[in-house]
């Protein structure tokens, strides 16, 4: 009789930006995010389980779920590709805990659109771009027989995974100087929490060329002018609600960066970091050019792979040190909830995250119609925002937990104001 | 298609402005049908805070039970009265805790169950202070008691509402005849001699009761003992 191999269970220690999210957790809050793609037909959900099973064997360190060691969370991969959802009435609805030890990530299909939401423990928005673009090139190739080159982030999905899309590229790239963490707290948005746990969810479509011809206008790339937009709204929303300027706060905006631009990285993990200009009202008003002026020094001075090794030099020290790495996990989880709670989140009003242009294979664009990016919530902030561009539109979402949309309504007057056209579309049908 | 109050360009999928809430309508432009961004009234089952609500409170219960337990068995090691205290404490949370881990708990299995339990309590206490009175006195009072409440529980929430006033006057009239049974069981199990006591609650309730069944019959003297009355 011959001995059956037990099958190799891939895992992985969560990367160095990863830890923090099951430790920050809450009871009704976990760091999700949703990429989406819109397709020209509706979704075959037969074909897609298929393609989604065999992109689960291809990204082992995406499709998994969160365990728990005596010392640190790890990832696991998943057994099977789990079941293909139906849509609710908002996006990203809270992921528990259990949940999370079965699989971390879900796939949903409505009418013509697949969705999927991270836990952002298993990879930055990059890394489920990749796993987004690869899940649709594998369903559209089995639905309609195509064949989509390896380009545009489209990879092999029959070959094992490799090595460097799976390593943790932070310890490599830590300077030998940490940065400090020292920083302002800046001014949190509040509403009227929305009761049920509905999320609200409005997306702004612009015009890419008309969206840029104003950017370059003033002298700004995309992302420098959307996160200044934001910015003024901010501060335009801050004057409404806090009229005395001596009691205003500083507004600010974290900007994830994508490492990869600048160090050598094929990982598909999480390797971003971020940057938070700021804007203090106290100081007096802002105009349009003085804010994108701000936010270009920030990015021009930390946006560098000097800087960026000390930021992530600090993070890597105190993962190394070998008092934290004994501590058992129970314990870390406390002490990194409390530094969550009390500085995580206070830094930056929310979080203007930009994967940028999304590009695929020319093959494939004939299926496609869009591709979203929808952030959750912050766990004490009630707004966020994923923006991506998809052939000639900008997709801007916003997310927010409270009732008012204040600060969407701010941020299309600054748009309308500088002769951006703009259309909205929302989840809020009939509530 | 544009909001008539703050100028955006809306998607077709929109019924109502997401900036102001403005009803989109425009009298002279047919809109055409979208699919909504996504589906409508479908929410999920999200978990309450009831199963942490419920963890407290049997973390809650469980205090005062280790605490007797401990200082039960320290001096001597033995267990002597700790029992009658954990007894109290389980009917305690099965009465006023239990229920809580249901989200519409139904009170026609409760009730029985609870009155189960409290039999159960009983017959402990009997047997371990060594006494005979379980199945002469303390049974037939118990099952008398569970009786009365359980008709009482179900009548009112299967009918839900309905004939209130048949069923509280019948009830107590109903809880009068368990005093007369009552004294009756004592006189029978300890030899005491019948003074009747139990003949003046019966013939209150009785009175109570049936005044409660006939303004439940009779409309004109029900409505005017509610103008009397209200507040």
């Amino acid at each position: 009789m011959t001995k059956k191999t037990p099958k190799l269970i891939r895992w992985v220690r969560l990367d160095n930006a990863a830890k923090i999210y099951p430790a920050a957790r809450k009871r009704n809050w976990s760091n999700i995010y949703r990429q989406s793609v819109t397709l020209r037909e509706e979704v075959d959900k037969t074909v897609l389980a298929s393609a989604l099973e065999m992109n689960v064997k291809r990204f082992p360190t995406i499709a998994a779920r969160l365990r728990k060691g005596l010392f640190w969370f790890y990832l696991q991969q998943v057994d099977a590709a789990p079941e293909i959802r139906d849509e609710y009435s908002y996006p990203l609805v809270y992921m528990s805990k259990a949940e999370m030890r079965k699989c971390a990530f879900r796939v949903i299909v409505y009418k013509k659109r697949i969705a999927v939401e991270f836990f952002h423990s298993l990879t930055d928005g990059n890394g489920a771009m990749v796993f987004l673009k690869n899940l649709v090139a594998e369903y559209l190739e089995q639905k309609y027989g195509i064949s989509i080159p390896y380009e545009n982030g489209i990879l092999d999905r029959r070959e094992e995974p490799r090595e460097e899309e799976m390593e943790d590229c932070f310890p490599k790239n830590a300077g030998p100087v940490p940065a400090s963490r020292r920083d302002t707290d800046a001014w949190h948005m509040y509403g009227t929490p929305q009761k049920d746990g509905f999320l609200h969810m409005t997306c702004f479509c612009l015009s890419v060329a008309d969206a840029l011809d104003v950017a370059h206008r003033y002298n700004a790339t995309l992302t420098v002018f959307m996160t200044a937009v934001m910015m003024m709204a901010l501060l335009r929303l801050q004057n409404e609600m806090v009229p005395q300027i001596k009691q205003q706060k500083p507004v600010k905006v974290l900007i994830p960066i994508n490492l990869r631009h600048l160090f050598p990285a094929r990982t598909l993990r999480n390797f971003a970091m971020y940057t938070i200009p700021e804007a203090d009202p106290r100081l007096g008003e802002y105009t349009l050019e003085e804010i994108i002026e701000i936010i270009r020094h920030k990015m021009g001075a930390e946006f560098t792979a000097k800087h960026m090794r000390s930021v992530i030099a600090t993070n890597v020290n105190d993962e190394k040190n070998p008092l934290v790495r004994l501590i058992p996990l129970p314990l870390k989880n406390l002490v990194m909830k409390a530094i969550f709670n009390s500085v995580g989140e206070k830094k930056a009003c929310l979080t203007l995250s930009n994967i940028g242009r999304i590009e695929v294979p020319a093959v494939m664009q004939p299926y496609i119609e869009r591709f979203d990016f929808v952030l959750g919530v912050q766990a004490a902030a009630p707004y966020n925002c994923g923006m991506l561009s998809y052939g000639d539109t900008v997709y801007l979402s916003f997310i927010r937990n409270i009732e008012e949309p204040a600060l969407e309504r701010h941020f299309f007057e600054v748009l309308h104001a500088l002769g951006l056209p703009v259309t909205v579309e929302s989840n809020r049908n009939e509530r | 298609m544009y909001c008539i109050k703050c100028g955006v360009r809306l998607a077709d999928t929109e019924k109502k402005c997401p900036l102001c809430g403005t009803t989109v309508y425009h009298p002279e432009m047919a809109r055409e049908a979208a699919e909504p961004l996504y589906p409508e009234k479908r929410m999920p089952t999200t978990a309450s805070g009831r199963k942490v609500f419920c963890g407290a409170i049997i973390i809650l219960f469980m205090f005062p039970l280790v605490l007797t337990f401990l200082s039960d068995i320290w001096p001597d090691g033995q267990i002597d009265w700790f029992g009658f205290v954990a007894g109290g404490i389980v009917l305690a949370y099965l009465t006023f805790a239990f229920p809580v881990w249901f989200e519409k708990p139904n009170p026609v299995i409760l009730v029985p169950c609870n009155f189960a339990a409290y039999i159960a309590y009983i017959l402990y206490v009997c047997l371990a202070t060594g006494g005979s009175w379980f199945f002469s006195v303390a049974l037939p009072v118990s099952l008398g008691a569970a009786a009365i409440t359980c008709t009482l529980v179900s009548l009112l929430y299967c009918l839900k509402g309905k004939g209130r006033l048949y069923i509280i006057g019948g009830t107590i009239i109903a809880i009068g005849a368990l005093m007369l049974m009552i004294e009756w069981l004592i006189v029978k199990e300890f030899s005491v001699p019948f003074v009747g006591w139990s003949l003046y609650p019966l013939i209150t309730l009785a009175l109570f009761g049936g005044l409660l069944i006939y303004l439940a019959m009779n409309r004109v003297a029900r409505e005017k003992i509610e103008r009397k009355l209200f507040f």
